[in-house]
């Protein structure tokens, strides 16, 4: 297949990107990217480290894509595959897997060596696997063998993290021993300690001329070409305004030392320590994002960690050690103790314990027998074990949550569309505001306030000489260098990043940015009951028979529901068989939706339900009322058993409350939010159970399907409401609500519905949830107010607003160095967030008033 | 490469540079009539605008031509 053909076939290309630090980033990648012929639409997400591009098809290809990535002063961490391919013979097999690989879709390069059988191929991950390429090799002939680990996006993007890290600390190495050489020599005739000190060519121009060049085209290179390659492709970035300043600041000094009567300030006003300077505090400034860079995306590392390498398969009576990536479902797989389970399944064989902490944040191992199921990535404690896969590749639930997590990090809060619009759009703003600083100086200020005493904020610096362009293009200079919106950019994403990862970490997954910021604003948490307040396992607890026959209740009872799903049906159908009652199925069964079941059993027409089918269905219950009030009461459920038109007793039943549901109401309560819980039980059991739990707005008696509405009901009283409830049953309320929780996923998280998803089955983490997302959004706000205040308060200062006061301007390097530490103080407060635990997941339990009633216990009263 | 980036390249580099330019000389024209200002700082300056100038009007004209022209 030819390259052309190939591309036809490609619609969206995704390519990974490494080096971004904040929106500006992605807005300079975004539009190099949009300027690409053909290219429909470009999406690049900051957290995730990856660009989208929606490209007509055939009109570029991935290397088009990377060149213009590159191009702007990013780089492209393509995965990397090395193969061993043995009996390739020569340039006709080369050619061969070179076609086959190229053809694929996600390939970037392919190189084929017969001479030491090797072939390395460059690929997307997210286009195409390492498992489909080392097939098609398979598929052509040959045996395959990977050569070590290779090397997938993530190791790629950490290596030239690591590689930037190396270059700016040589470029530190470079720049800061001779910039304070420059910054001595400059001040050697203003400070006399150091004309006792220093030699007197230090201070001499065209000995400071000598040590800063070679620190604006060394490590100040970098910006001017990175600059320049965007400005060739209609964008804008951070690294031109440190060019525009550095290239200024330079050409200012230069003018000044060959020049002196150009009007630039003259020989007192040599800034070469500001060019200097602040090409080191940039390259500082780079050094600190660099090591900063993807530590607040920690969590989605750790999880992507996880994912196992190598799995021992048993296929054809042999155990073979094979790349857990090509694992088939149905395969064998051997874990011993110590090892990771390679991909999900189901216990074949053994018995441990494994630790599955890591995915579901389960604390304590779990216990793992023949038939239970494995998650893959979760590590085995104790036993070894066989398990048969079941879920592999893109299938298993690590790769979900990785996914998960990975798209929830790729969205935008409605909270940083305005940060975003500022941080994207700020660069050529601050151009602009330069521009207008500088006309503004330059015609107006100049004449108004200048005056010989003129200074460098905390510099012994005059700018006695500086004339009307020198002292307009310097505070023009200050105002790009000042006005970097870098922090801005970060405050949202950074913190998002942060907290996605964190929620990942106790099984928390939120869907996106928008679902941690509608969670952080809810004010009313609804609680489906059974399932979720519930153990979801009600039992008979009561059976009244009218006639003094509790048994022939039960059993009547217990065949009409014998073919029902519904878990109070199959409660009383596990009681009648604990009772030794042989349970025989009705005739014909008839469920009513909310109501009950009618059933027909040796002829006699069977009905067990609420009053509201008795009353529908004529049938008297009077004479058991008082009982089944008083039952309850005291929050059991009541079910009338009626034959052939006459009431023969009641059945009462009773849910077991979860050991952690009355802390966790009382923590939703502390929190401020108004707790509420829905059920279809009638209403005088429902508000039992919510005396039980402390819940005072109880909706009982409330169908399936009008959960939904009940929902709507409370937002149409104006607050922001959750759901938490079954992500499959409660679905249409989970989709209604603000914020819909699907608890007690599992780790099936793909199916779920909701926008946060609890994976344990405790409801103790939709008060975590809610936790994390206040501490996500408080961090948010903390740092928009400290870029924006950066940004606010640094602007004016360095536009000059304090010289007709006090005759002092902002120097360049200065605010070079205000600069890089907004972004500091960003990302260190950001990093607060890795060492955060929601309070309710901090220490053992506080003892809680568990009730004992609902343990299950059959008490049968006869009337 | 199409003719028709090509045609929105040159056409948007004819006019960022067009716009400059007048900018520029705008600005040098306003400091010869309005005040006393030396040659350096006329020419300083001019240039200095000029750049400010290409720096917004370059990733300003392109998009909004190539939006123009449908390419």
């Amino acid at each position: 297949m030819s390259q052309e053909e190939k591309q036809t076939r490609i619609e969206e290309l995704t390519v990974p990107v490494a080096g971004m630090t904040c929106a500006a980033c992605v807005m300079t990648i975004e539009k190099a990217l949009r300027g690409l012929p053909g290219v429909r639409e470009a999406s690049v997400s900051l957290a995730g480290g990856k660009a989208a591009v929606r490209v007509d098809p055939g009109a570029c290809t991935l290397p088009d894509i990377e060149r213009a990535i590159e191009d702007v002063g990013y780089e492209v961490p393509w995965a990397r595959l090395e193969l061993l391919v043995p009996g390739m013979m020569g340039a006709h097999c080369e050619e061969n897997i070179s076609a086959a690989l190229n053809a694929l879709p996600g390939v970037v390069s392919v190189r084929a060596t017969s001479a030491t059988d090797s072939v390395v191929v460059e690929y997307s991950q997210a286009l195409v696997s390492a498992a489909t390429i080392k097939k098609t090799v398979r598929e052509l002939g040959y045996q395959v063998t990977e050569k070590g680990q290779g090397e997938d996006s993530l190791d790629r993007e950490r290596r030239l993290r690591q590689a930037e890290i190396r270059r700016q600390i040589l470029n530190m190495l470079f720049a800061w021993p001779l910039g304070a050489l420059v910054m001595l020599g400059t001040f050697r005739d203003s400070w006399s300690v150091l004309e006792g000190v220093l030699p007197s060519f230090m201070g001499e121009k065209l000995f400071l001329f000598a040590l800063t060049t070679p620190i604006v085209v060394g490590p100040g290179r970098q910006f001017f070409v990175n600059s320049w390659n965007g400005l060739r492709r209609g964008v804008t970035d951070m690294n031109l305004l440190y060019a525009t300043g550095i290239g200024a600041a330079y050409l200012i000094a230069v003018i000044n030392t060959f020049w002196p009567d150009a009007g630039f300030g003259g020989e007192k006003a040599t800034f070469y320590e500001a060019a200097a300077l602040l090409t080191a505090f940039i390259v500082l400034g780079r050094y600190l994002e660099a090591i900063t860079r993807g530590r607040t995306s920690e969590a989605i590392r750790k999880l992507m960690k996880l994912q196992p390498k190598r799995a021992r398969v048993l296929r054809d009576g042999k155990e073979l050690d094979i790349p857990a990536d090509e694992v088939e479902a149905g395969d064998v797989c051997l874990v011993r103790p110590g090892e990771s389970i390679p991909v999900d399944g189901a216990v074949v064989d053994g018995y441990s314990a494994v630790d599955e902490s890591m995915v579901t944040g389960e604390s304590l191992p779990v216990e793992k027998r023949a038939g239970d199921d494995v998650i893959g990535g979760t590590l085995n404690k104790t036993g070894a074990f066989s398990f048969r896969a079941t879920r592999v590749g893109a299938e298993t639930a690590l790769s979900q949550i990785i996914k998960l997590v990975e798209e929830a990090q790729t969205t935008k809060a409605p909270i940083q569309a305005l940060a975003d619009r500022v941080a994207g759009h700020f660069i050529l703003g601050v151009h602009a505001l330069a521009l207008a600083v500088f006309l503004f100086w330059f015609f107006v200020g100049f004449d108004l306030w200048f005056t010989a005493d003129s200074r460098l904020v905390l510099t012994p610096y005059t700018l006695a000489d500086m004339q009307v362009f020198g002292l307009a293009l310097l505070i023009s200079v200050t105002v790009l260098v000042i006005s970097c919106p870098c922090a801005v950019g970060l405050a949202t994403p950074s913190a998002m990043m942060a907290g996605t990862g964190k929620g990942a970490e106790f099984g928390i997954l939120f869907k996106g940015a928008d679902a941690m910021e509608a969670t952080a604003k809810v004010q009313v948490v609804v609680l489906d009951k059974t399932g979720t307040l519930t153990k979801g396992e009600p039992s008979v607890t009561d059976v009244l028979a009218v006639d003094g026959a509790p048994g022939e209740v039960l059993r009547l009872a217990a065949a009409a529901e014998k073919n029902s799903e519904h878990p109070l049906g199959e409660a009383i159908v596990r009681g009648a068989a604990a009772r030794g009652i042989d349970v025989r199925a009705a005739d014909s069964f008839q469920a009513v939706p909310g109501h009950g079941v009618e059933a027909t059993l040796d002829g006699a027409a069977v009905l067990l339900g609420n009053r509201k089918l008795m009353a529908d269905r004529s049938v008297a219950v009077d004479g058991l009322l008082t009982e089944a009030e008083r039952l309850e009461s005291e929050g059991k459920t009541v079910m009338f058993v009626a034959a052939d038109g006459r009431a023969l007793g009641l059945v009462a039943v009773a849910d077991t409350l979860k050991e952690t549901s009355v802390r966790a109401v009382r923590e939703l309560k502390r929190l401020g939010m108004e707790v509420a819980m829905i059920t279809g039980d009638n209403r005088r059991t429902a508000e039992a159970i919510g005396r039980e739990l402390g819940i005072d707005r109880v909706l009982a008696e409330v169908l399936p399907q009008d959960k939904a509405a009940e929902v709507r009901k409370l937002q149409t009283e104006g607050k922001a409401v959750a759901m938490v409830g079954d992500g499959i049953n409660d679905a249409p309320a989970l989709a209604q609500a603000e914020v819909g929780m699907a608890i007690g996923s599992g780790t099936d998280v793909a199916k779920e519905t909701g926008n946060v998803i609890l994976i344990r089955d405790d409801i103790l983490d939709a008060v975590a949830a809610v936790q994390v997302a206040r501490a996500t959004m408080r961090l948010v706000k903390q740092n928009l107010f400290w870029a924006f205040g950066y940004n606010a308060a640094a602007i004016p200062l360095g536009a000059g607003i304090l010289y007709p006061f006090v005759a002092q301007v902002v120097s360049p390097e200065l605010a070079a160095l205000l600069m890089a530490s907004s972004s500091l103080s960003v990302t260190m407060n950001t990093l607060r967030m890795r060492g955060y635990v929601p309070p309710v997941k901090r220490g053992p339990p506080a003892a809680s008033p568990e009730p004992a009633r609902r343990e299950a216990t059959a008490v049968e009263v006869a009337s | 490469m199409s003719s028709g980036t090509w045609n929105v390249g040159l056409i948007s580099a004819v006019i960022y540079t067009t716009a400059s330019t007048l900018a520029a000389a705008a600005f040098f024209a306003v400091t010869v009539l309005t005040g006393d200002y030396s040659w350096v700082a006329r020419a300083g300056g001019s240039a200095w605008v000029f750049l400010l100038s290409m720096i917004i009007l370059m990733p300003t004209v392109t998009p909004w031509l190539r939006k123009r022209l449908g390419d």
